[in-house]
């Protein structure tokens, strides 16, 4: 049996956040989130001429005892927000000490929970070369624990195609909401491909770099057969000091180049290291980012 | 170039091993990575540049083949030929005398010998080519330390089981010795690591095989004790120490021998020795009941050994003297025998008539001379001194033909010590037996017609002094010679008789008894006696009548206690060749490098450090090879 994620008293911690829209969300059901849609909420939004039919409770009094018309006032309706948490399962994130993936889904699962606990829809899409079956649009907190448990027994195999998955994802979920990518982002071209596509759909997107130590400053050396953990490709190479100083400035570039692409287009960024304690990323990293609040 | 350890190519195979371990190398080790595209990008950038980087594996393991190549060249130690140079057999002899052990740098302590030691591995090491070895020690009598070999590690490890023989090198065995071994060896030679010995290899030198001599040693400021001898004088119950001291060095040196008698000092003499001169010098010691003595030279030098010389004052005993007359015919032995005292022990001196001596003769007491007066034992005694006067017994090997007439004695040899003092020829004499020596024996007179009338026979045991005539018929009991021919033979023959071993010993040399032991005795108790030492006696077994004493490797005096008996002994070096300390030279200095046909040292210093040296470099070179850009 899987080892649970989150514990219950952890859980209870994750109630305290919630998640950030930076924008008006297009929700289905009444919830907490400005939309774009007038309803009934506190939030004043305009006025209209009194047509018969409409709620004589909504008739600005004062503005009829100094104009003579009858209009009333509208508020904006308040919705749901949809979380989209796609979560890249590819065989890179199974890698590193701590576990790179092992780290993604705790960052997904407690992503989803803040969401669900705050009446906003949640998913977690699991990806490797294309969409994988994954939970969709769950609400309340009561359906966690099930999502918990789809996490946990979630296995990590396979290539990855970041285009491929934006690509099935937009043709599936049209209307906009809070996409959260979950990956470690080898490859970054294709990868921003696919965010430029996310974006066009009007998605808010905000993107999770997950690295391990290792992958930080790699303790190899010597002649090495290197193999590929996600299709078992290898390669002959001589790993010197002055390759390992290359390797780490290009790993840095790889950071900075996802950084500053995020920052190019408003897309939210954090960079989760497995070797940073989950409390500190998700108050520290997450809150700092903008995510969650 | 030829290697001083050629077992060390068998570490060669460490190449195989190389080469065994760079395949295993070169097997990698499996490293999973997240994404190998990535790396493969990184080195892209690398083999795009660097065809060096493919070669590298190749010159990396070159340049570990090199580096074993050239450690197990150095371990094997290589010498370099410059010219053609022949293979010989060499006898190195090796002189490890007292005069070796001269401290020629008092601050690092280095003695001669390790000097030779030095130049016998400077001899081993340029030696350019694959030479056959020997080495003998030239101790006290030569000794091979190494058979012929080619290894030249077994020679030099057998050079440092080499100690220093505190007395004189017998050089001269040595080197026939070492003319016997090369007997039948092609080119052979004989090196010779020597101070010289005060001239003694110079004159080695001149014979075939031909001989090196490699000098050893610059120093000779030294004083030594060339001779300390004591001798007896029974007459005057006093000692005679003669002693003689050579000057060694190029000055005149002043100082002062001490002697001590029985750790009491008994004279102090000074002395100035011209250099390379000598002094003597003569003691009187009144110390009749014997002891020891030790000379020391009050001067620190570089050869301590020659500084210090023990000898043996031999106990002056009265003699115990058994006259076997008729007491009728005994008046005149009896008055001379009194006449000797403190000479003759009188209280242990008595007259007996023949049959009581031959009646008590087991029962009585030991007397160290027994004179027969006209009346002679049946059987000859095995051992003792005696004399035997007109009658002995017939296995002393002389036979009487008849008798001669009034025969005029004629002194056959003056210079003998029972002859010393003596004018007998002028005695008259009325008769006397014609005798016929059937044994050999020394004639000291005889008569005119040659017939022997006072002869000595000597056996190992016995001796025996024997007058052909009865005192009575002559006249001597009125002269002086008489009582002094007893004399003579109470300190000749007895003195002879007590001395178990001799009184000085050389260094190395073994002490046995000069005679066999009585039987009984089955252990014979040593002791060392010397300055500042408590005096331990341990127990010596003897076998066959003998003992055998040899731990004589430093001057000492030793003590014998041989059941109720004491014999002392002196072990000294007193050789003036050891301790005239002048280097003397066979060939000039120059000629033996060129004689020997050695070879320069590579880069200053010997080939194996400059092997390794290499070695560390092409280390350092791989290393550098292996870890910086420059060859990626």
């Amino acid at each position: 049996m899987p080892t649970p994620l989150f514990d219950k008293d952890y859980l209870k911690k994750l109630e305290y956040l919630e998640l950030i829209a930076r924008r008006l969300v297009f929700g289905r059901q009444q919830a907490l989130r400005a939309s774009f849609k007038k309803g009934a909420s506190i939030e004043f939004k305009d006025f209209r001429e009194y047509t018969p039919g409409d709620d004589p409770r909504t008739v600005d009094w004062s503005v009829y005892a100094r104009l003579g018309n009858l209009v009333i006032k509208l508020f904006r309706q308040e919705q749901e927000l949809d979380l989209w948490v796609l979560l890249d399962c590819s065989g890179s994130m199974n890698f590193g000490e701590p576990n790179k993936f092992d780290h993604a889904r705790r960052i997904a699962g407690a992503l989803a929970y803040i969401g669900m606990a705050n009446m906003d829809s949640a998913g977690v899409t699991p990806f490797a070369a294309d969409l994988l079956p994954g939970r969709d649009r769950q609400r309340g907190r009561g359906r966690i624990f099930g999502l918990l448990d789809f996490l946990a027994e979630l296995p990590a195999r396979g290539e990855t195609n970041l285009a491929t998955v934006a690509r099935t994802f937009v043709s599936r979920v049209r209307r906009p909401g809070l996409v959260v990518i979950l990956s470690d982002f080898y490859g970054l071209q294709n990868a921003q491909r696919a965010i430029d596509q996310l974006r066009f759909f009007k998605h808010e997107l905000f993107v999770i770099q997950v690295a391990a130590p290792w992958e930080f400053d790699p303790p190899i050396r010597g002649e090495l057969r290197l193999v590929d953990v996600e299709n078992g490709g290898h390669d002959d190479l001589t790993v010197t000091d002055g390759m390992l100083r290359r390797y780490r400035a290009a790993f840095e570039k790889l950071s900075a180049d996802l950084r500053s692409y995020s920052l190019k287009y408003s897309i939210g960024h954090a960079s989760a290291r497995t070797d940073v304690s989950f409390d500190d990323f998700l108050v520290g990293v997450l809150q700092r980012g903008g995510l969650v609040a | 170039m030829s290697l001083l350890a050629p077992w060390a190519l068998w570490f060669g195979l460490v190449g195989a091993a190389v080469v065994a371990l760079y395949l295993l190398k070169i097997k990698r080790q499996r490293q999973s990575v997240p994404s190998l595209e990535f790396w493969q990008a990184l080195a892209g950038q690398v083999r795009a540049r660097s065809l060096f980087q493919r070669l590298k594996r190749w010159f990396s393991l070159l340049l570990w083949l090199v580096i074993v190549a050239c450690l197990v060249l150095a371990v094997g130690n290589p010498v370099f030929s410059l010219g053609r140079v022949k293979p010989q057999s060499i006898a190195v002899i090796l002189d490890n005398s007292a005069s070796m052990t001269t401290v020629e740098d008092a601050e690092s302590n280095i003695t001669r010998l390790t000097q030779a030691l030095e130049a016998l591995q400077e001899l081993l090491d340029r030696r350019p080519v694959d030479d056959e070895w020997l080495l003998i020690e030239a101790g006290r009598e030569p000794r091979v330390l190494a058979a012929w070999t080619r290894d030249r590690l077994a020679i030099r490890d057998a050079a440092k089981s080499i100690r220093p023989h505190l007395g004189a090198a017998n050089l001269s065995a040595a080197r026939d010795l070492a003319s016997d071994l090369l007997a039948g060896k092609p080119e052979p030679v004989i090196v010779m690591l020597s101070d010289g010995a005060n001239g003694q290899v110079e004159k080695l030198a001149a014979s075939q095989p031909p001989l090196v001599h490699w000098p050893i040693g610059h120093t000779a400021d030294n004083l030594g004790i060339a001779l300390l001898r004591v001798r007896s004088h029974r007459p005057q119950a006093m000692h005679h120490a003669y002693v003689r001291v050579v000057n060694a060095s190029a000055e005149e040196v002043k100082s002062q021998i001490v002697f001590e008698l029985d750790e009491t000092t008994s004279a102090v003499e000074p002395f100035a020795i011209p250099a390379g001169g000598a002094w003597e010098k003569t003691l009187a010691l009144s110390q009749p009941q014997g002891g020891v003595l030790r000379a020391w030279i009050d001067r620190a030098d570089v050869l301590a050994t020659d500084n210090e010389a023990f000898a043996i004052l031999e106990p002056l005993k009265p003699a115990r003297v058994r006259l076997v007359s008729n007491p009728r015919e005994a008046f005149f032995f009896e008055q001379a025998l009194m006449a000797m005292e403190p000479l003759v022990d009188a209280e242990s001196s008595h007259t007996l008539l023949i049959d009581e001596y031959e009646r008590a003769a087991a029962g009585l007491e030991p007397a160290d001379l027994i004179i027969f007066n006209n009346c002679a034992p049946k059987e000859l005694p095995r051992s003792g001194a005696f004399v035997f006067v007109n009658a002995w017994p017939v296995a002393l090997g002389a036979k009487v033909n008849g008798v001669i007439e009034r025969p005029t004695i004629s002194v056959a040899r003056r210079d003998h010590p029972l002859m010393q003092h003596l004018s007998i020829s002028v005695a008259t004499v009325t008769k006397a037996s014609d005798v016929t020596l059937t044994e050999r024996a020394t004639v000291l007179a005889d008569s005119t017609g040659g017939s022997p009338l006072i002869f000595l026979l000597q056996q190992p045991d016995l001796a025996a002094l024997c007058l052909a005539f009865d005192v009575l018929e002559t006249d001597l009991p009125f002269r002086n010679a008489f009582p002094v021919l007893l004399r003579n033979a109470v300190v000749h023959l007895v003195s002879e008789q007590q001395a178990w071993v001799r009184d000085q010993y050389a260094i190395g040399d073994v002490v046995e008894p000069l005679r066999a032991l009585p039987g009984g005795i089955e252990q014979v108790w040593v002791a060392r006696l010397q300055k500042n030492e408590q005096i331990a006696e341990f127990a010596l077994p003897v076998r066959g009548g003998a003992f055998r004493y040899d731990e004589t490797a430093a001057s000492a005096a030793l003590r014998f206690r041989i059941g109720d008996d004491t014999a002392y002994a002196a072990v000294n070096l007193t050789s003036e060749d050891e301790s005239r300390l002048a280097l003397t030279r066979a060939q000039p200095d120059e000629d033996v490098s060129a004689r020997l046909a050695l070879t320069g040292r590579l880069f200053s210093t010997v080939p194996w450090l400059a092997l390794a040296a290499i070695a560390a470099g092409l280390v350092g070179v791989e290393w550098l090879t292996y870890h910086f850009r420059w060859t990626e």
